[in-house]
């Protein structure tokens, strides 16, 4: 079990949630005697059905960043983005908002359940069913397309951790996913967006179909996943053709990798990497992922909470919460989460429906986005998006400088408008108070240097500053906060 | 990162000393000696088509023993993939299938590749992969951007070329431009900037002009900050710091290219964005024009040294043509792919061909299509097979090179995969064997001879090594590789 102090309680709001100052994490420290009791408040929501739904693309995603930036659950919506990524699917394919928002609901509302139930429910989602063309797949021309990112993506990886007794670290075979497809083959959705299937379409092994060749028994992990059956394992439902994709779901869920003996439930440990990738750092250590799925139980019960409840207690979870030195393993933020904690941390909102900052280049939040690399419902590709270094280029970065630049520029837009004033003590007049005080505000006093505190305070100029002076309160706040976004340290977790 | 005097002095010496390409290399006094990498006054541009490039309705057999195979796998009707009518070309080395000797056409989208290669500007190398593919996006691309199957080298090809000592490129220069939002996989390193934007009219720094007496105390501490970080020993914050660094760099000084090229090239400009041309007016358009006003300032050596790119990299999504394929309808999605990449590269040679003509003496726009060579490339083609109006994953594909007519030798390479006999997986199979008729080609002979022969490595073997461990079947993987195939 983790310390319960100031450092352990601010690292445990800033990686659940949208930015942490050092009195909210007072606040939590003050709440609770112990780490696992903070824990359990903030694992302790019921999730909301909230659904984006708009008539464009551009009106689901405004509403669904809207939501980000007000709501009083971020792990919520942290885990509503994490799931975006990981089964990852496209409006520019599917060209559908009603699908593509009912899909960000059934990720909500299953963002911390039953992660079976959870791919069970995927397998039928008719966002995914497009985007992956489950709905083109027939009998007689099945496609691969979906039972292959099943495995790849959504549940066992294309290698095991570690080999198994005959030295292979494959976790399944392209045999494998031939047969998985066959399972998928017919299904499609009706125009409520509810999965169906159309069993003329579907492939029921019959020897006397008349197309060619038949594909043999419903059989799929002859070679691979620790069964050690070469007649495979049949997910064969009889007539009951519907429930061949729970049945492949069931068999996935017990593929085993390692050598004999020695086995672990590959799903479990596939899934936790990449959540504790996520949430903790970047690459976990093996006996970090093993001690937080063994202690969670979530290779029997597949409970996401669970899960998160042992990650969060975990000692490993806080080896990043200090400031950066050569050996602390830091994450970047992904760029809605600094979009979405600065606009939090200075208590500001976006204006209109197309959601814009009110100064600068008044650009809306997802033009913003787009140049970060990041457009929600439009992930790049089914692999999601690429996490820390890959966020950030010369390019987006220059994206992230203009969204600083111009929230620091908003001058003019009443709630949305950038009110230092409001946000810190303008009695202050010590240049080194001013800069504790929006380096506090920023949530990242903790974090920087003597160094970065010196340079601040160079740049704020010798002497006592007059924050009533309009102009310089304006002039060197406004720079001063920019900078600061503009900072590395703030582009880290 | 300042450049120290001797560093100055060993880079110079390289320039000097190297003498790969002799002195002929360096006859332009506007390229700078301190900076002279072994690519010298040449350029090269990477495209790559992501998805998976369905590679066997590129370059298609029209006669031949191949013909018969591929009608039978590529239906007619609905949803029906066969190309009925590929393009032959009607200049231009012949294009036969060096294998079977039958008659090869392009898809009817590549028109525009058609016609470079009837000007001797396209070598096609057929058949390129590598032992037991990977069908996974994911891997697939990673292998080819590595290129090191087996290995566990993380960085990228291009990325090992750029931080070899011979390349000389130190943190505060910026030899390559990635046009899109990440620093595309084979370019990924440490040693040096990769400055990627996706469009040179949106690249500068965003100051607050309301406050314009602030910019330069605002500079100061952004720069403090970025300096910090990089004392920090931390290696994200040193990878942020190096990042922020070349952005404010690059930001003060690349739109000046811009402004350059849209002043002296307007039409040019234009024609790339032409939305009534077929196939213009797209990504790959659009990218290769900031490619274009990247040489064009380069070549007139309108920026400080440092910033010189030469090496570029731009990718074109949507190949993973599962459904929707299309064979030669116009609107199908594979004939718009083809289209727009056929259509751009052509446009981008001749926009390179007019800035040379009536180039100065020895301006470096002189003969400027010669200096620049683009490689195509895809994570994986396609099943022979195909669904019911797509394909799924397959084996090896056609890679393609292009450049100036003196700068490759035009023509087809490779043999065209073995379409009547596929493997276990369905697919073209992939084979290594030199008395095979169908023997395939390993990518890293192609990005070998290209790093040999144009970037000008003498020995490239040390950014492709052998992969003399043990292979996923336990064999041992490419040992015939010599770099010398003979497109360039």
């Amino acid at each position: 079990m983790a310390d319960w102090n100031l450092t352990t309680a601010r690292h445990l709001l800033r990686r659940t949630g949208f930015g942490a100052t050092r009195a909210d994490a007072q606040t939590l420290l003050d709440r609770h005697a112990t780490l696992a009791g903070a824990v359990d408040e903030l694992l302790d929501f019921k999730p909301s059905k909230f659904k984006p739904g708009g008539r464009s693309i551009e009106d689901i995603h405004n509403k669904w960043v809207k939501y980000m930036i007000k709501t009083r659950q971020p792990l919520q919506e942290r885990l509503v983005l994490f799931w975006h990524d990981h089964f990852a699917t496209s409006n520019d394919k599917v060209d559908d908002v009603d699908l593509m928002a009912q899909q960000n609901r059934l990720l909500r509302i299953n963002c911390k359940g039953d992660f079976r139930a959870l791919v069970k429910a995927v397998n039928r989602d008719a966002a995914m069913m497009e985007f992956l063309d489950t709905v083109d797949n027939r009998k007689r021309q099945p496609n691969e397309n979906y039972a292959r990112e099943l495995m790849e993506l959504f549940t066992l990886g294309v290698l095991a951790p570690t080999p198994d007794s005959g030295g292979q670290s494959a976790n399944y075979t392209q045999e494998d996913i031939v047969q998985i497809a066959r399972a998928f083959t017919g299904w499609d959705y009706n125009d409520k967006g509810v999965a169906e299937l159309n069993e003329n379409r579907h492939d029921k092994g019959d020897a006397d179909e008349d197309w060619n060749p038949p594909r043999g028994p419903k059989v799929i992990f002859k070679q691979r996943g620790g069964f050690n059956d070469a007649n495979g394992q049949s997910f064969d439902a009889g007539t009951d053709w519907a429930a061949e994709i729970d049945n492949v779901i069931d068999i996935i869920f017990q593929h085993r990798y390692g050598p004999n003996g020695n086995q672990r439930v590959t799903v479990a440990d596939y899934v936790a990497r990449r959540l504790i990738t996520y949430f903790a750092l970047g690459t976990p250590s093996t006996s970090f992922v093993h001690a937080v799925v063994d202690a969670s139980g979530f290779a029997g019960t597949w409970s996401i909470e669970a899960l998160l409840r042992a990650l969060f207690n975990h000692d490993d979870f806080y080896l990043t919460a200090v400031a950066p030195g050569p050996a602390t393993a830091k994450s970047v933020k992904w760029p809605i989460d600094y979009v979405v904690s600065t606009l939090r941390l200075l208590r500001m909102k976006l204006k209109s429906k197309y959601q814009y900052v009110s100064g600068g280049d008044y650009a809306t939040i997802r033009d913003q986005l787009i140049n970060m690399g990041q457009l929600l419902f439009e992930p790049p590709s089914v692999f999601g998006w690429d996490w820390d270094l890959a966020w950030a280029s010369s390019a987006t970065m220059l994206a992230r400088y203009n969204f600083a630049r111009d929230v620091t520029a908003a001058r003019d837009g009443g709630g949305s408008s950038f009110r230092p004033e409001r946000l810190i003590d303008l009695s202050l007049t010590d240049p080194g108070d001013i800069v504790d005080a929006v380096t506090d505000l920023l949530g990242i006093d903790d974090q920087l240097t003597t160094a970065d505190r010196n340079a601040c305070i160079a740049y704020l100029g010798a002497g006592s500053i007059d924050l009533d002076d309009y102009d310089v309160r304006n002039r060197k706040l406004h720079g001063l906060v920019c900078v600061l976004l503009q900072s590395p340290i703030y582009q880290l977790q | 990162m300042a450049i120290t005097r001797r560093q100055f002095l060993q880079r110079a010496g390289m320039a000097t000393a190297g003498g790969l390409f002799g002195p002929q290399l360096f006859r332009n006094p506007l390229l700078s000696q301190a900076l002279a990498s072994t690519i010298g006054d040449r350029y090269f541009v990477v495209l790559f088509l992501d998805g998976g490039n369905d590679g066997l309705n590129t370059i298609v057999p029209v006669t031949g023993a191949l013909r018969a195979p591929y009608e039978a796998a590529r239906l007619t009707g609905a949803g029906g993939l066969r190309i009925v009518n590929p393009l032959v070309p009607n200049a231009g080395p012949a294009f036969l299938d060096p294998n079977t000797g039958g008659q090869l056409g392009f898809h009817p989208g590549l028109a525009g590749l058609r016609d470079l290669y009837e000007q001797n500007m396209l070598a096609v190398i057929q058949g390129c992969g590598y032992p037991e593919y990977s069908l996974s996006h994911e891997q697939a691309r990673s292998i080819w951007e590595r290129g090191n199957p087996f290995g566990t080298l993380s960085n990228g090809w291009m990325g090992r070329y750029l931080e070899a000592p011979s390349s000389g490129y130190l943190g505060s220069d910026i030899p390559a431009v990635n046009i899109g939002d990440s620093v595309a996989g084979e370019y990924l390193q440490s040693a040096t900037s990769v400055l990627v934007f996706d469009r040179l009219n949106d690249f500068g720094f965003p100051y607050d002009d309301y406050y314009d007496d602030d910019y330069a105390a605002k500079d100061a501490l952004f720069s403090a900050l970025h300096a910090n970080a990089a004392a920090s020993g931390n290696s994200f914050m040193q990878y942020l710091s190096g990042t922020g660094a070349s952005t404010l760099t690059a930001a003060q000084q690349y739109p000046e290219l811009h402004d350059q090229y849209i002043a002296d090239r307007l039409s040019w400009s234009q024609a790339y964005t032409d939305s009534d041309a077929p196939g213009l007016n797209t990504s790959t358009a659009r990218g290769l024009r900031e490619v274009a006003k990247v040489i064009y300032g380069v070549a007139r050596g309108t920026i400080p040294s440092n910033l010189r790119a030469r090496f570029f990299q731009l990718h074109n999504g949507g190949y993973d043509t599962h459904s929707n394929q299309g064979a030669e309808e116009t609107d199908g999605d594979h004939f718009l792919l083809h289209q727009e990449i056929a259509q751009s590269i052509k446009l981008f040679y001749q926009d390179l061909a007019d800035m040379a003509s009536g180039a100065p003496m020895g301006s470096g726009l002189q003969n400027l299509p010669d200096k620049v060579v683009l490689v195509v490339w895809s994570e994986f083609s396609r099943r022979i097979q195909q669904n019911d109006n797509g394909t799924d994953h397959g084996s090896q594909g056609p890679m393609l090179v292009v450049g100036g007519p003196n700068a490759i030798n035009g023509g087809i390479y490779g043999n065209h995969p073995d379409i009547a006999n596929t493997d276990d997986n369905g697919n073209t199979p992939y084979s290594q064997n030199n008395g095979d008729g169908f023997r395939s080609t390993d990518f890293r002979d192609v990005y070998g001879t290209i790093m040999k022969h144009w970037l000008g490595l003498a020995n490239p073997s040390p950014i492709f090594p052998l992969d003399s461990t043990v292979g996923l079947l336990g064999d041992e993987y490419w040992n015939t590789a010599n770099f010398n195939l003979p497109f360039l």
